[in-house]
C-alpha cells in the first residue's frame, strides 16, 4: 500500500520546485523584454547623468564591449540556458552596475543586516500581535480589550513611512536617545566585541521598533477576528458549559485553533524577508536588501535582480513547503492524503 | 509582559546619548572633521575603490580628495581668479596644427601617498591600460582616440591621436569628473585591473582613506602628512580639515535635522522648503546666495526635450506653439518656489556664461521675431525675471533683491512670452483645429496627446515643473499628462517619448566652449527612435547649419575666440528651431553650516563650486577655516 505520507511530501516538494522554476523564468524574461531596462544603456545613461564626459565617438564601442561583458549576446533563450548553467554551479555572475563584483558578494553584505532586522521584528511582532489579538478577541467586552483594539485601529492605517519618520523625529531629534541612521557607529569595524554589538543594537532599535509597531497592528487584527469566530464554535460553547476554566479554554481550545492561519502567515512573511524593507532602509539608512533590489532595478542590473529575486522566490516557496509539511502536526484534522 | 518590561528597563541603559561637538568616531574630533553629504546614498560595494574598473562610488570622497587629474575647469570663478586650473599638469595642453598630437607637461614634486613619485609613466600606463580594457571607465574613449602614448622624459607625455581631435584634453579635464591617473606601481602588479579592488586606495590627492563603512553609508578620510607633495597642498597650502567624512544622511528631512544639530556641514541638495527652514532656524547655515534664491546654478540646463522625429513635434511652428503656451512664471513658482534661474536659450545661465552668452545675445533676442499670420511677433520678454521676483515677494514673502543686475544674475535674463493666442495662430496655420470642447485636434482630425516624462521622486523639482507645464498645456487645449518614471534616461535615449523633462545641455561653466555636449548633436551621430542615442541628441534634431557649426568648432583650438562666435550662432539657430524648450539651470540647494567651519564658497566669494559631489570641491578644503569653539 502506498504510503500517503511519502506521497504528500513528494507532491509538495514537486510543487515547490515548479514554483521556483516559474518564478525564476518570469523574473529572467520580463526585464529583458523592456528595452529601457537594458543594463548596457543604463550604464551609459548613468555615466551621462552624473556628468561624465562621454565621447560620442566612443559610445558605440562602449556598447559593444559592455554587451559582451554582461553576457547579453545571443537570444534571450541562449542567455537563459547560460544562466541556469551558472546557477546550478552556485554562480549568480557579476553585478552589472558594480561590475565585476559578484552578485553573491553584494547580497551577502545586505542579507545579514536584512535577515537580522526582519527575522527579529517579524517574529516579535507576530508573537505580540497574535497573543494580544487572541486576548482581545476572547475578552472582547472588557475595557482593556477595547482599548487595545482602538490603539491597533489607530496605528494600523498610518502609512509606514509616516510612522518611521515620526519615530525618527521623536527619538533621535526631539528627544535624542537614538542615532539617526546607519547600522553601527562611524569609525567602528564589524567585530565580535561588546562595543560593536552594543552599537548595532542601538542603531537597529528605531527601525525595529517602527517595524514591530506597524507589524503588531496587522497580526493583532487578524488574530482578533479569528478568535472572535472560533469562540462561537460549538466545542467552545460546550467547554464553557462544562465549567472548564477560561484560561484552559483560551489557550487549549481557542488560541490553538485560531492561530493556525497566523502560522501560515508567519511562514510566508518570513519568506518575504529576502525582499528587504525598502522604506525602512531609506528612512534609517539601514543597509538591507530592499534598497539593493531597488537600485538594481533602476540600473537594469539583471544579475543582481535575478540573485535577489531568486533568494526571495526560494525562501517563500520553501516557507510554504515547510508549513505544508508541518501543518498536520499542528492540526490533527489535516491528514497526509 | 515580562519580556516587554525587561526591554523597557534595559534599552534606556543602552541609549545613545548624542554628545554634540566632541567626537565623530572614536579618536576623531568633530572640530577637526568636515562632514559632507554623499548624494549617491548607500554604496552597494563600498570596498571597491577602483573607479576605472567600475568603482564603488563617485561621491565618497574618492574623486574629490583622493584622486587627481591633469586639469580642472572651475564652473565658477576659480581659486586663482581664473577658471582654467593646471593640476597634475604644469601647463595647459599643447596640440600640433592638425590636432593629431597633444603634449602634456607634468608638475614635478608630486607623490603618491605611499611615497612613490608621480611621473609620466603613470599617465602612459593609465592610457594604455584603459585602451586595452574598453570596458573600463574612459576605456572606450582611449581606445578610439589614442594611436600611441609615450613619455619622452619623466614629466612629459605625448599622445598621438588616431584622428584629429581638438578637444582630446576634455577627457583629462575635470568638469564634474575626468579621467584620473592610476598608480602604475600598484596596478601593474595586478592580473586583472578591472577586477582589482584597489583597497585601500593609494592617493594622489591630499587625503588618504582612514576607514569606511562596510555597509556603504560613510567614508572617512585623513589628511596626508605629506600634503605638501600634492597639487592642492603645493599650490594652495594645507587643507584645513584633518578629517573628512562623506556620509549618506538619508531623506531630505534627515539632512535638515542633521544640519540643525550641526552634524552635517555640507548638504548636497534639498528642496527649497528645506532651505527656508534652515535659513530660519539655523543661523549658521549658509547657501550660495545669502538670501533668495539661495541655490547654486550648475552649468546644466533642464529643458522640455521634444522628440523632433515624432509628428507633430517635427514642425518648428508646433514646437514654438508649445513654448508660447508655457507660463514660465508659474513653472518657476511650482518647481522651485520661484528660486529658478530661467534661461530662454540653450546655455545654462551660470558663472561666466552671463557675460559670454547672455549679455551679447540680448539685443538679438529682443529683435527676434516669428512670422504669425504674415506679421512679426516678438516673443522675447526680458521683464519675466522681475515678474517672478514680484510674485515671490507677494506670495511667499521672501527677501528678493530689487537691484535689476542682482535679479538678472539670480533669476535669469528673460524668457518667452506667455502667448497662447499666438500659439493658437501658429497651430491653425499648420492645419490644427479645435473640437467643440476647445480641445486641439491634429490636422488629420485625431486628438492631440502629449506625455511629458519626468523622474518622479528622484527629482521632485523637475517633476513639479513637468506637472505644471502639462497643466498649462491642458489649459491650452492639449491632452497633456506628466508621467513620472524611474527609467527616464533610458526611455528618452531610445526615443520612446513625446516630451521629457531632462537635460542634454551641459557646459564647462568656466569655459565658453560648447563642444562638451554639442559634438553629439552632429548628424553623424544621429540615431532614429528605437535605437539608443549616442550621447546628447535625445531630441533627434538634424540640421545642416548645426553640422557646419560643429565642424568649424572641431577645426579650431579650444581657446580660439571664434569658438564663442560659433557658440552664439548655435544659440540663434536653436532659438529659431526650438528643438528643445530650455527652462532653467539646474539649481542645487547646497547648504553649508558655518558652526564648525567657515569660508565656504558663495556668490560673493565664488572661488569654486560648493556642490560636494563635484571633483573641484577639493579647492574648498584649502579655503575653509575652523571656527574656534
Amino acid at each position: 500500500m502506498k504510503n500517503p505520507f511519502i506521497g504528500y511530501i513528494l507532491q509538495r516538494i514537486l510543487q515547490c520546485i515548479v514554483v521556483i522554476l516559474i518564478g525564476t523564468t518570469v523574473t529572467f524574461v520580463i526585464p529583458r523584454l523592456v528595452p529601457a531596462t537594458n543594463p548596457v544603456e543604463t550604464a551609459i545613461a548613468r555615466a551621462q547623468m552624473i556628468g561624465q564626459y562621454t565621447d560620442p565617438k566612443a559610445v558605440d564601442e562602449m556598447r559593444r564591449v559592455l554587451t559582451k561583458l554582461y553576457g547579453l549576446e545571443g537570444t534571450v533563450f541562449q542567455q537563459y540556458v547560460r544562466y541556469w548553467g551558472s546557477l546550478l554551479r552556485g554562480d549568480f555572475g557579476p553585478s552589472f552596475s558594480s561590475f565585476p563584483t559578484p552578485v553573491m558578494t553584494l547580497i551577502r553584505v545586505s542579507l545579514s543586516w536584512t535577515a537580522g532586522l526582519l527575522l527579529v521584528t517579524t517574529i516579535l511582532s507576530w508573537i505580540i500581535g497574535t497573543f494580544l489579538g487572541g486576548l482581545a478577541g476572547y475578552f472582547g467586552e472588557k475595557p482593556w480589550a477595547r482599548t487595545l483594539e482602538i490603539i491597533a485601529n489607530t496605528i494600523r492605517p498610518i502609512p509606514y513611512y509616516i510612522m518611521a519618520l515620526l519615530m525618527l523625529i521623536l527619538f533621535s531629534y526631539v528627544i535624542p536617545l537614538f542615532p539617526r541612521g546607519g547600522a553601527f557607529a562611524i569609525g567602528l569595524t564589524p567585530t565580535f566585541s561588546w562595543q560593536f554589538i552594543r552599537s548595532v543594537i542601538i542603531h537597529a532599535f528605531l527601525p525595529a521598533l517602527s517595524l514591530i509597531v506597524v507589524g503588531i497592528g496587522g497580526w493583532f487584527q487578524n488574530m482578533r477576528i479569528l478568535v472572535s469566530n472560533v469562540i462561537r464554535e460549538d466545542y467552545v460553547v460546550y467547554a464553557e458549559t462544562l465549567n472548564i476554566s477560561s484560561r484552559d479554554i483560551l489557550y487549549k481550545y481557542v488560541m490553538r485553533n485560531a492561530f493556525l492561519p497566523q502560522l501560515t502567515g508567519l511562514a510566508l512573511q518570513l519568506g518575504m524577508i529576502f525582499s528587504g524593507a525598502l522604506i525602512t532602509e531609506a528612512v534609517f539608512n539601514y543597509p538591507g536588501l530592499g534598497f539593493l533590489a531597488y537600485t538594481a532595478i533602476l540600473r537594469g542590473d539583471y544579475s543582481l535582480i535575478m540573485g535577489i529575486t531568486f533568494f526571495s522566490i526560494v525562501a517563500i516557496a520553501v516557507g510554504a513547503l515547510i508549513i505544508d509539511l508541518l501543518y498536520p502536526l499542528f492540526d490533527p484534522r489535516v491528514r497526509y492524503t | 509582559m515580562l519580556f516587554i518590561l525587561v526591554v523597557s528597563l534595559v534599552i534606556p541603559t543602552l541609549s545613545f546619548a548624542q554628545e554634540k561637538g566632541l567626537e565623530v568616531a572614536p579618536g576623531i574630533p568633530r572640530s577637526e572633521t568636515l562632514i559632507l553629504e554623499n548624494p549617491e546614498g548607500r554604496i552597494a560595494n563600498p570596498g571597491k575603490f577602483n573607479l576605472w574598473g567600475g568603482g564603488g562610488g563617485w561621491s565618497t570622497g574618492l574623486q574629490q580628495i583622493a584622486f587627481d587629474a591633469l586639469w580642472y575647469i572651475d564652473p565658477d570663478a576659480g581659486i586663482e581668479g581664473k577658471t582654467w586650473l593646471n593640476s597634475l599638469a604644469a601647463e595647459p595642453p599643447v596640440y600640433n596644427k592638425s590636432f593629431t598630437k597633444m603634449t602634456a607637461k607634468l608638475r614635478k614634486g608630486i607623490y603618491w601617498s605611499d611615497g612613490v613619485e608621480f611621473t609620466a609613466d603613470d599617465v602612459v600606463y593609465t592610457v594604455k591600460t584603459l585602451a586595452a580594457h574598453p570596458e573600463m571607465s574612459w576605456g572606450a574613449a582611449m581606445k578610439v582616440n589614442v594611436k600611441n602614448v609615450s613619455a619622452p622624459d619623466k614629466y612629459t607625455v605625448v599622445f598621438e591621436l588616431s584622428q584629429p581631435n581638438s578637444r582630446f584634453h576634455a577627457l583629462f579635464t575635470v568638469r564634474w569628473c575626468a579621467c584620473y591617473i592610476m598608480p602604475k606601481h600598484i596596478f601593474e602588479k595586478q592580473k586583472d585591473p578591472v577586477a582589482f579592488d584597489f583597497n585601500p586606495p593609494v592617493s594622489l590627492g591630499s587625503y588618504v582613506l582612514k576607514s569606511y563603512d562596510t555597509a556603504g553609508n560613510w567614508f572617512l578620510w585623513e589628511r596626508r602628512q605629506d600634503w605638501q607633495r600634492t597639487t592642492l597642498g603645493m599650490l594652495y597650502g594645507m587643507p584645513a580639515p584633518k578629517y573628512v567624512l562623506y556620509i549618506a544622511p538619508g531623506p531630505p528631512e534627515k539632512r535638515v535635522m542633521a544640519q540643525m544639530n550641526h552634524e552635517l556641514d555640507v548638504i548636497h541638495d534639498i528642496a527649497p522648503e528645506g532651505v527656508v527652514t534652515l535659513m530660519k532656524k539655523n543661523p549658521t547655515s549658509k547657501a550660495w546666495f545669502d538670501d533668495f534664491p539661495w541655490a547654486h546654478p550648475d552649468p546644466t540646463l533642464p529643458a522640455v526635450v521634444l522628440n523632433n522625429e515624432k509628428y507633430p513635434l517635427n514642425m518648428k511652428e508646433v514646437r514654438w506653439a508649445l513654448t508660447l503656451a508655457i507660463d514660465i512664471v508659474d513653472v518657476s513658482m511650482a518647481s522651485y518656489n520661484g528660486a529658478a534661474t530661467i534661461s530662454a536659450i540653450q546655455v545654462p545661465p551660470t558663472g561666466h556664461y552671463l557675460e559670454w552668452y547672455f549679455d551679447p545675445i540680448q539685443p538679438w533676442l529682443e529683435k527676434f521675431s516669428l512670422k504669425v499670420g504674415g506679421k512679426p511677433f516678438y516673443p522675447y520678454d526680458s521683464s519675466i525675471p522681475f515678474k517672478i521676483a514680484e510674485k515671490v515677494k507677494k506670495d511667499l514673502g521672501y527677501n528678493v533683491p530689487s537691484d535689476p543686475k542682482e535679479v538678472k544674475a539670480r533669476l535669469g535674463y528673460g524668457w518667452w512670452k506667455y502667448a497662447p493666442d499666438v500659439a493658437e495662430k501658429l497651430l491653425l496655420s499648420k492645419g490644427f483645429k479645435r473640437d467643440k470642447n476647445g480641445k486641439w485636434l491634429l490636422p488629420d482630425g485625431k486628438p492631440w496627446k502629449i506625455t511629458i516624462l519626468c523622474e518622479g521622486e528622484a527629482r521632485p523639482v523637475m517633476t513639479r515643473a513637468a506637472t505644471m507645464i502639462a497643466e498649462q498645456w491642458r489649459r491650452f487645449g492639449i491632452d497633456a499628462q506628466a508621467e513620472p518614471i524611474d527609467l527616464l534616461w533610458t526611455r528618452t535615449s531610445y526615443g520612446d517619448y513625446d516630451a521629457s523633462m531632462i537635460w542634454n545641455v551641459e557646459t564647462w561653466g568656466g569655459h565658453p566652449d560648447l563642444f562638451w555636449f554639442l559634438e553629439s548633436w552632429h548628424s553623424q551621430y544621429y540615431r532614429p527612435s528605437g535605437q539608443a542615442t549616442v550621447s546628447k541628441n535625445f531630441m533627434r534634431f538634424k540640421s545642416k547649419k548645426l553640422d557646419t557649426i560643429i565642424d568649424q568648432l572641431r577645426r579650431r583650438d579650444f581657446n580660439d575666440p571664434k569658438c564663442l562666435d560659433l557658440g552664439l550662432e548655435f544659440v540663434k539657430l536653436s532659438v529659431e528651431e526650438m528643438p528643445t524648450i530650455p527652462i532653467m539651470s539646474y539649481n542645487v540647494f547646497t547648504v553649508c553650516d558655518e558652526y564648525y567651519w567657515t569660508g565656504f564658497p558663495t556668490a560673493k566669494n565664488p572661488y569654486t563650486d560648493p556642490v560636494p559631489n563635484w571633483a573641484n570641491t577639493k579647492y574648498m578644503f584649502v579655503k575653509i577655516k575652523p571656527v574656534k569653539r
